[in-house]
């Protein structure tokens, strides 16, 4: 367990990230998921809102931390809490 | 993580609520795969009784993944696999089973001389098949049992058959030419005719010759001189004469199908032949008609005819015939190829007990001549 944490910690070394592909959007390490919808997907992430607005939202995998998404992505949107 | 995994059924209509609920209960799901009616969630097994207690959806298992599934594709797959298991067993039997050894050659002597040496080395009917390395060894060690004999070996396999081929080791045998020799007679008899290329004639033709009378012979005179000694050689015919006594019983049986039949089975292999079911007929004659061969394990239908013995009895007239017949072809198996018989007659007939006595002359011109060595003093 220590090896697989160490590498897994080598990989993934940021707090989280976001990655977007011309149909998949990967978010890493979100905390919630608020709003859950075919056009648009708000996700709570440590420090700030992300909402993501566009068509044909599907999810593909789903677990505590980690979302990968289907669908064509129109805008991304940012919004700091703080 | 996948190794227990299920797939699910759910309304697609409920698929948000039902996504929101499992991350609330941190149900992960692996894949998902949506038509119009129905979305298929692949999650943990363990998690699918949780899934199971939403009130809002009806959750329907669709499939496993994982060992599971090997597990179930090889169960429903269950009687071909244990066919292709058996066919590969079975043809692995039978591609290392012998079922016949064959030697090829012409002397029945050599046959069996090789036929048991390679008995004893393993290599005989019904038999593990021997490695290429196993079969040059024996091939070596029989050439050197009999080195004499053998020129030659090689084992082959063909099929399920070992084919021998021998080549024989031909001698060769000086023959001792002869410098002097005689044509003697070995029999009584009366001389019929003389083919000669070697020696001196001592008889004539319609001369009568005792047991080791010289007929030709090796020592070439002139003028009652002697010229020279060869070996001769020659064949001399003569009249012999025989006295065959032989008995023919005046009775004899034969068989005679009744029309009765039935049916039966027989099993036959090295050590057993005998009927499987109960025979109901006591005498009988049997038809047969090989069913299966196993490795020399032979089924039979057996068609089995009643019969009942008949006794019949001769006429003089053919049971003198039949002692002629027997005693002529018993004389006959003791001729050369130019015998032949001249006169047959019968001398003596009486019939005692149901048995007929006989004796035959026969007259026969054979070859009464045979070489005799002589050393000359």
């Amino acid at each position: 367990m220590h090896l697989y944490k160490t590498i897994k910690s080598f990989l993934f070394d940021q707090e989280y990230f976001i990655d977007m592909y011309q149909k998949y959007i990967h978010v890493y390490s979100f905390v919630d998921i608020v709003t859950l919808e075919e056009e648009k997907i708000i996700l709570q992430m440590p420090t700030f809102l992300l909402t993501m607005e566009g068509k044909e939202f599907r999810i593909l995998k789903l677990t505590k931390n980690e979302i990968l998404i289907e669908g064509i992505l129109e805008s991304l949107m940012v919004k700091n809490e703080s | 993580m996948n190794h227990n995994a299920c797939w699910i059924q759910i309304d697609a209509k409920e698929q948000t609520r039902f996504l929101l609920k499992c991350f609330k209960l941190k149900i992960p799901i692996y894949e998902t795969k949506t038509t119009n009616e129905f979305l298929y969630l692949k999650i943990n097994e363990e998690d699918y009784a949780k899934v199971k207690k939403f009130w809002f959806v009806k959750v329907k298992k669709c499939g496993v993944t994982g060992f599971k599934k090997l597990k179930e594709v090889l169960y429903f797959h269950r009687v071909f696999l244990f066919c292709g298991l058996v066919g590969i067993i079975l043809l692995f039997f039978l591609s290392h089973i012998m079922v016949s050894v064959q030697v090829i050659h012409s002397s029945k002597n050599i046959r069996d001389v090789v036929k048991n040496s390679l008995k004893e080395k393993g290599i005989r009917k019904n038999s593990w098949r021997k490695s290429y390395q196993e079969i040059e060894q024996i091939k070596d060690s029989i050439l050197e049992e009999y080195p004499d004999l053998l020129e030659w070996l090689e084992i082959e396999i063909k099929g399920m058959n070992y084919i021998v081929r021998v080549e024989e080791r031909k001698k060769e045998t000086i023959e001792k030419e002869k410098t002097s020799c005689h044509i003697v007679a070995k029999k009584d008899g009366l001389v019929k005719e003389m083919i000669f290329d070697k020696g001196e004639a001592r008889v004539k033709v319609n001369d009568s010759v005792k047991k080791g009378d010289i007929l030709i012979s090796g020592i070439i005179t002139k003028d009652n001189e002697e010229k020279g000694i060869v070996c001769a050689s020659g064949e001399v015919f003569g009249e012999v004469w025989y006295t065959i006594s032989v008995s023919v019983p005046m009775k004899y049986q034969i068989k005679e199908r009744t029309g009765k039949k039935r049916w039966n089975l027989r099993f036959r292999n090295l050590y057993y032949d005998n009927l499987l079911l109960k025979s109901r007929i006591e005498s009988f004659e049997e038809e047969r008609k090989s069913i299966v061969n196993i490795f020399g394990n032979e089924l039979f239908f057996v068609t089995q005819y009643e019969v009942k013995n008949i006794e019949k009895s001769y006429s003089e007239e053919e049971a003198l015939e039949k002692a002629l017949n027997e005693g002529i072809s018993k004389l006959q198996s003791t001729f050369g190829e130019k015998d032949k018989i001249l006169a047959k007659k019968v001398l003596k007939k009486e019939v005692n007990n149901s048995t007929m006595n006989v004796e035959i002359f026969v007259a026969v011109e054979e070859n009464i001549g045979q070489e005799q060595e002589f050393v000359k003093e």
